[in-house]
């Protein structure tokens, strides 16, 4: 069955009939006792007439048309909040992404789908359009920079497709399409704790805008080629850079579409906490003796939908020790519980930014209310949205990556690489400058 | 993909995350036994807030629980709180409600007669003890003082007429009025949640501060419905407090209700800054009861993990939660098959009037326990030496007609814990 | 037409009194009213309080009768036509199936074309690959299946309708919760009926120059009130079960004489799985049973195994008056389907008739029959309007079906439009406009009759949260500024757990238990008498 006419027909899906083929055991939408906690702790509620209790209702109810064509399904980041709090363990987001799947084409926000074709266009699997070449070329580059920059790296590598390397590291486009300065200060840590890492010429982007599409089959082409680049390698560990969604949609997609891969995922902030446990990165909050206060996004792709709250221990632990146990204050809540920042699930790239400022609105708030100048988050998504709806509400916080505070703590990080610290951090610790505190 | 299943061991699991679970969390941290708790959100996302002991003992209203539980243990000898000694009742309260004070949420210490909460209908809920936003109700309601009653345009179910309407009679000086939330269309729904963490920050507390001055004419108590924040309420109840020269209180409000979620987010973060190994949001898929040690097994979303624990306290719920589950013929403990004392047919499981004072049969049965709050069989003999059981999934009591729910719950925790302490 | 106070008791006056509001009495009372003649209906209770309320709303295409009950057979398939044409609102044309499954009579099944035809009911035979693809949750075990043209009609919206567009014609009128209690009889005419407002115990005098009585299951009881003995009905019980979501495209008969469990009906939404039948002597305490639901499903899980675990949100009963026409008939199921009309001239009254028996799909028929008798008596010349004339609905009238608010609401696209039940997704301006305009808007209407006017109280959660939404709307509308509001709400969840109780198990305990839990410790609707008269002498304070 179709419904509207002409360019971008609508497909009816029966949510009823496909939810139930699709359920994980135990979670049962008829089992919906309609409380509301879903909605309640969800910040998409109210935008498009919709929220989760009446996705599900109206799925029940047979709906179908409506939900087959309710925009709101681009404004739910399914980030799982609703599955976390509901005593039934429903999924709605399972829902959505049927729902985003069957989405004409041609009527699918534009910005998720192009960056979904370009994804497949290149064997890098860059979202932004950099192709394999241009990647190996700017890594290049930027690494005679620091060479040259910084003696105490004259000696540094940016292996790419190296053998055998222990590490297979990816890399989010944004930084050699955008901003390739600040490729810097990750490896720099590499460097610094000697790791055995290497980037892949082919396969080495993190961002998978094809899993935002709801198609299944791009999402699985995403993974399948970045899995066999790791596979290739023989790398054992794959890890996963300051980019949320890239590890779900990567450990995800190599479950749901039974992937063979011969490594084991990890996130980036696990090592960040290992390395410095074993001293290896001996980072201390020295630098922030003016007692500027920090918070902390836990991305919901990275906890609650993966690890869950031991990498959000990870993250506190890191955070801590990079800017000192007073000067750190959570958002409420946080960890698994924590609120999506709305930049999630393809909702940053969707075009709707009313509704989008609309959904971060409760984000604003959080940060607000923690009173601090900083939000560290290892997200682009987040990072990025909460510096829009900090600059649309008039916030006057900034968002950093983890690396910038390592790198600033261990006094390697360079002035050209402290594009998103404020003048109160633009001169601490600068390379060359010793111990001697500004 | 290579994964390595996340294993732990600890000397005390705790199956489920309700009233009880949380309570044997809070004991276990006190007496320092290594603990982990696992489990999913249940009924206690329902909770009023209150914590009650026993609030009716057949047709009576209980003004003193403690001597309905003197009462109770002649006509009821099974019923849990039976079971257990007055002062163990009272320190399982005292300890319970010190360590939520502690961790961010301050509540009543438990006294010698009940509280008579206030209810979002105006009727009045017999508890031992309560959050402090919703204590100057009591006393405004004692007094018959000046007070008045918001409600908000777009929170459903919430009518400070209706309160006042079934309150006024006997509270003369009670008014009701509705006010629009700040930064809230009119009329557009608002979850009590959403204004609760609104009102987290300053900003929103003094503009909710404003309004509230604005009508409160000649009014001393401000009532509310829950919404003065999710994080550390006391802290906005203060400060709403201190900008409106009023005294506040708030009152629970149906679910999805913040007493609940407030609850549920300290224990979530507090716990773990004290070293307890909390695996939120899971449910337990299996646990094998070995001759030293006892192994949960779960998948979260990221896999899958495995607790070895030297002891095991069940606190999985009622059905709500999980820990009971019946087909059309049977009721049934889900987690282990544990004999659940039930009525001879589905037929009997409740009666024909649903407010028979009674109380329903089916609100009754669960598992039996011996003297050390150990599951047994239907031998009657304890079906593991590690294994303990707490909270509502007991059997003999009916927390619903004998409002005795978090009594239970609290209660039976701590003497599970103090045996399961024996065993360590 | 306003009741005149004389002393202690309120007259009405008018042309015809219709007792009983069911689907018979509201189609009587529209039927005169297309004639230009204006009714009061009356019902002890509410609009379709018994059998009208308590059926699977099927429009029988006749397949069910046309084995045993060819003039029935054939008046449900004309029937159905014509309503399909004048109600479509009310209808769903969903087609039906009947399928054999292994172990039933396949002779019987053989047969079933040729007993069609005879009664001219479309009958396509469909091999078992076609009926599964057809209805999917059909058993693998099928050994004939034939589509013939069944249909769904809501019968709340339909009798909604008639009185609705009865008020409109002639100013009729419909006063609920009004009992008769006697009749003024003279010279072999009832001068006028004596009635209860069974609420508030005040009496009422109606006077009328026709008397038909439309009682239903009661017909035989208000029959004898006028010393009419004409009148014999047996009592069957019917017991059904409602799903929490629809199971099947179209309606599914067992192909086989006619048993417990034997039909799953849509309801739009949900879908009705029903019937049991048993011979009752009372038509007091008429509630489902565990037995009769436990005797439905182990029949119906083997035409459709998915039963087995299907959520059932609630049971409910019905008690079909069926016309004793020959002695010694016991089996309600073999007793006729057919209805009749009493003229009571025998019995020495010129102005009373009585219809009864019959069934939802021939309601139209038996207003028509009744009409054509109380207008000649009146000397109206007028016929019957009701077989061309399309049913109009109304603003107040279109709740009822199940669906039609949540897709109202959704397309109003109205934020500020509070849904006050999230099951049905039934809005605040729904209950409004049932408040202000829906047929028998008692003054204030309570909970009850708002449910019954809408879906309130229908969904998984069968009225545990929006009793209290609903309620907590009515005090700020100012209908209560007693604890009335929350006593109204007891009853009504009270009400729904009469339905309820039958079926707990599985998913629905979680949710009974929420309910109990919100109904009991969150509002204390339990011990609302203990607490309002208690409160003055319980000391608030403890220690603190």
């Amino acid at each position: 069955m179709t419904t509207g006419g002409g360019q971008g027909v609508f497909k009816v899906i029966d949510f009823r009939a496909m939810a139930e083929q699709l359920l994980p055991e135990g979670a049962n939408y008829d089992a919906c006792l309609n409380c509301g906690l879903c909605s309640s702790g969800c910040p998409a509620s109210g935008l498009e007439g919709m929220d989760p209790r009446r996705f599900i209702r109206m799925a029940m109810l047979g709906m179908n048309e409506e939900l087959s064509s309710t925009p709101w399904i681009w404004t739910c980041t399914q980030c799982k909040r609703c599955m976390y709090v509901c005593p039934m363990s429903i999924d709605v987001s399972v829902l959505v992404g049927l729902a985003r799947g069957a989405w004409p084409e041609e009527r699918k926000p534009r910005g998720i789908v192009r960056s979904c074709q370009a994804q497949l266009r290149f064997s890098s699997t860059s979202a932004m359009g950099v192709r394999s070449e241009d990647f190996v070329e700017i890594v290049q580059e930027i690494a005679d920079e620091v060479r040259a920059e910084d003696p105490r790296f004259a000696d540094l590598e940016v292996p790419i497709d190296k053998q055998g390397a222990h590490f297979f590291v990816n890399q989010n486009s944004r930084e050699p399409a955008v901003e390739p300065e600040e490729l810097a200060p990750l490896w720099k840590i590499f460097h610094y704790v000697g790791a055995d890492w290497t980037y892949g010429s082919r396969g080495w982007a993190a961002e998978n805008f094809c899993m935002f599409t709801g198609d299944d089959s791009a999402w699985r082409e995403m993974v399948r080629q970045r899995v066999e680049m790791v596979n290739e390698l023989r790398c054992q560990v794959w890890i996963n850079t300051e980019c949320g969604h890239s590890f779900y949609t990567l450990w995800k997609g190599v479950e749901r579409f039974g992937l063979q891969a011969n490594f084991e995922p990890a996130s980036l902030i696990s090592y960040y906490a290992q390395w410095i446990r074993e001293g290896r990165l001996p980072v201390n909050a020295d630098w922030n003796h003016r007692g500027i206060k920090f918070t902390l996004q836990d991305p919901c792709q990275l906890i609650r939908k993966s690890i869950g709250d031991p990498a959000a221990e990870d993250l506190r632990f890191v955070a801590k020790r990079l800017v000192g146990e007073e000067n750190f204050v959570d958002m409420q809540p946080c960890r698994s519980a924590n609120y999506c920042c709305g930049g999630g699930g393809g909702f940053l790239q969707a075009g709707m930014n009313e509704q989008r400022r609309i959904y971060g609105l409760r984000k604003f708030d959080q940060i607000q209310t923690t009173g601090a100048a900083y939000v560290l988050t290892p997200c682009h998504n987040c990072h990025t949205q909460m510096e829009d709806i900090g600059e649309y509400y008039g916030g006057h916080y900034r968002v950093v990556h983890f690396w910038t505070l390592i790198c600033l703590s261990l006094g390697i990080l360079g002035e050209s690489e402290r594009k998103y610290l404020g003048p109160d951090l633009a001169g601490v610790n600068l390379p060359g400058m010793g111990s001697a505190r500004s | 993909m290579i994964q390595e299943a996340r294993q732990y061991r600890t000397g005390l699991a705790v199956i489920g995350s309700g009233l009880a679970g949380f309570a044997a969390s809070v004991f276990a941290l006190q007496r320092g036994i290594r603990t982990a708790q696992v489990g999913n959100t249940g009924a206690i996302a329902y909770t009023t807030g209150y914590l009650d002991l026993l609030g009716w003992h057949g047709d009576r209203l209980l003004d003193n629980p403690w001597s309905g539980l003197a009462t109770l243990r002649q006509e009821e000898p099974d019923h849990p709180l039976s079971r257990i000694s007055d002062q163990d009742i009272r320190d399982a309260f005292f300890g319970f409600t010190q360590a939520l004070s502690e961790m961010g949420v301050d509540y009543t210490p438990p006294g010698d007669r009940n509280l008579l909460g206030l209810t979002p209908a105006g009727t009045r809920k017999p508890t031992l003890c309560m959050p402090r936003t919703m204590v100057a109700g009591i006393a405004a309601a004692a007094a018959g003082d000046r007070t008045l009653i918001l409600d908000i345009a777009g929170l459903d179910g919430f009518s400070a007429r209706e309160l006042v309407a079934n309150a006024g009679a006997s509270w003369p000086n009670l008014r009701s009025r509705r006010i629009i939330f700040p930064g809230v269309d009119a009329g557009v729904r608002v979850f009590p949640e959403v204004m609760a963490r609104a009102l987290e920050a300053p900003a929103h507390r003094q503009q909710l501060a404003g309004i509230i001055r604005s009508v409160a004419g000649d009014a001393k108590y401000i009532g509310l419905p829950a919404i003065l924040g999710i994080h550390r309420p006391d802290r906005v109840h203060r400060d709403l407090e201190r900008l409106t020269g009023f005294t506040l209180f708030e009152i629970p409000t149906m679910p999805p209700a913040v007493p609940g979620i407030r609850l549920r987010e300290m224990f979530e973060q507090a716990f773990p800054a004290r070293g307890l190994t909390l695996v939120p949001q899971q449910k337990v898929k299996s646990l094998e009861l070995g001759k030293t040690t006892a192994r949960l097994h779960l998948n979260d979303s990221y896999g899958k993990v495995e607790i070895e624990a030297e002891t095991v306290i069940l606190a999985t719920g009622r059905f709500l939660s999980g820990g009971l589950a019946a087909d059309r013929h049977r009721v049934r403990e889900t987690l282990l098959g544990i004999p659940v004392s039930q009525p001879e047919s589905r037929d009997h499981w409740y009666r024909e009037d649903y407010f028979d004072l009674r109380g329903h049969p089916i609100n009754r049965c669960g598992i039996r326990v011996d003297e050390a709050f150990r599951p047994i069989s239907e031998s009657g003999r304890p079906i593991s030496e590690r294994l303990f059981a707490a909270g509502i999934l007991l059997g003999g009591q009916d927390w619903i007609r004998q409002r005795c729910g978090a009594g239970v719950a609290i209660a039976s925790a701590y003497r599970a814990v103090s045996f399961a302490a024996g065993c360590l | 037409m306003n009741g005149i106070h004389i002393g202690e008791c309120e007259t009405f006056e008018t042309e015809v009194l219709i007792i009983g509001g069911g689907v018979t009495g509201t189609g009587v009372m529209r039927d005169l009213a297309l004639r230009g003649i204006h009714c009061l209906l009356i019902d002890r209770r509410d609009l379709n309080a018994g059998a009208s309320g308590g059926n699977h709303g099927l429009l029988h295409s006749g397949g069910r009768y046309a084995s045993a009950d060819w003039e029935t057979a054939a008046e449900c398939r004309q029937e159905g036509e014509i309503l399909k044409r004048v109600a479509t609102e009310c209808i769903e044309d969903c087609g039906g199936l009947f399928v054999a499954v292994a172990g039933d009579d396949p002779g019987f099944a053989e047969q079933f074309p040729e007993h069609c035809r005879n009664a001219g009911i479309p009958c396509q035979s469909l091999s078992r690959a076609e009926a599964r693809e057809r209805e999917p949750g059909l058993t693998e075990r099928l050994i004939a299946a034939y589509r013939v043209p069944d249909a769904t009609v809501d019968p709340f919206r339909i009798t909604l309708e008639n009185v609705n567009h009865a008020q409109r014609l002639t100013g009729s009128v419909y006063l609920p919760h009004t009992k008769v209690t006697a009749f003024e009889i003279e010279s072999g005419q009832i001068r006028a009926a004596l009635c209860q407002d069974t609420r508030t115990g005040a009496a009422r005098r109606i006077l009328a120059r026709q008397v038909v009585n439309a009682g239903g299951a009661w017909s035989m009881e208000v029959a004898g009130m006028a010393g009419c003995r004409d009148v014999n009905l047996l009592y069957s019980k019917g017991t059904l079960l409602i799903s929490n979501t629809r199971l099947s495209r179209g309606v599914i008969n067992r192909l086989r004489p006619p048993g417990d469990g034997d039909i799953l009906v849509p309801g739009g939404t949900i879908s009705l799985l029903g019937t049991t039948s048993d011979t009752v002597t009372g038509l007091q305490g008429i509630r489902p049973t565990v037995a009769e639901v436990e005797r439905n499903l182990d029949q119906g899980i083997a035409m459709l195994p998915g039963l087995a675990t299907t959520r059932f949100i609630r049971a409910f009963s019905g008690v079909r008056p069926l016309v004793q026409a020959a002695e010694g008939i016991q089996d309600g199921r073999q007793a006729s389907r057919g209805f009749t009309l009493f003229d009571h001239e025998s019995q020495g009254l010129e102005n009373f008739a009585t219809i009864t028996g019959g069934k939802l799909t021939t309601f139209r028929l038996m207003a028509e029959r009744t009409g054509d008798l109380v207008a000649s008596r009146l000397g109206n010349q007028e016929s019957c309007k009701t077989a061309l004339e399309p049913l109009p609905t109304g603003d107040g009238v279109r709740w009822t079906k199940p669906g039609f608010s949540a897709r109202y609401w959704y397309q109003r696209q109205d934020p500020t439009d509070a849904v006050l039940c999230e099951c049905e997704m039934v809005p605040q301006s729904a209950i409004d406009a049932i408040l202000e305009t829906a047929p028998g808007a008692e003054k204030p209407m309570e909970l009850q009759a708002i449910g019954l006017r809408s879906r309130v109280g229908k969904g998984a959660c069968q009225g545990a949260f929006c009793s209290l939404r609903v309620t907590s709307y009515l005090y700020d509308l100012g209908h209560y500024d007693s604890n009335e509001g929350l006593v109204r709400a007891r009853e009504f969840v009270s009400e729904r757990f009469r339905g309820v109780r039958p079926v707990l198990w599985g998913e629905q305990l979680p949710q009974m238990e929420l309910a109990e839990a919100l109904h009991c410790s969150l509002m204390g609707l339990d011990r609302l008498d203990d607490l309002a008269s208690g409160l003055g002498s319980v000391p608030g304070v403890g220690q603190e």
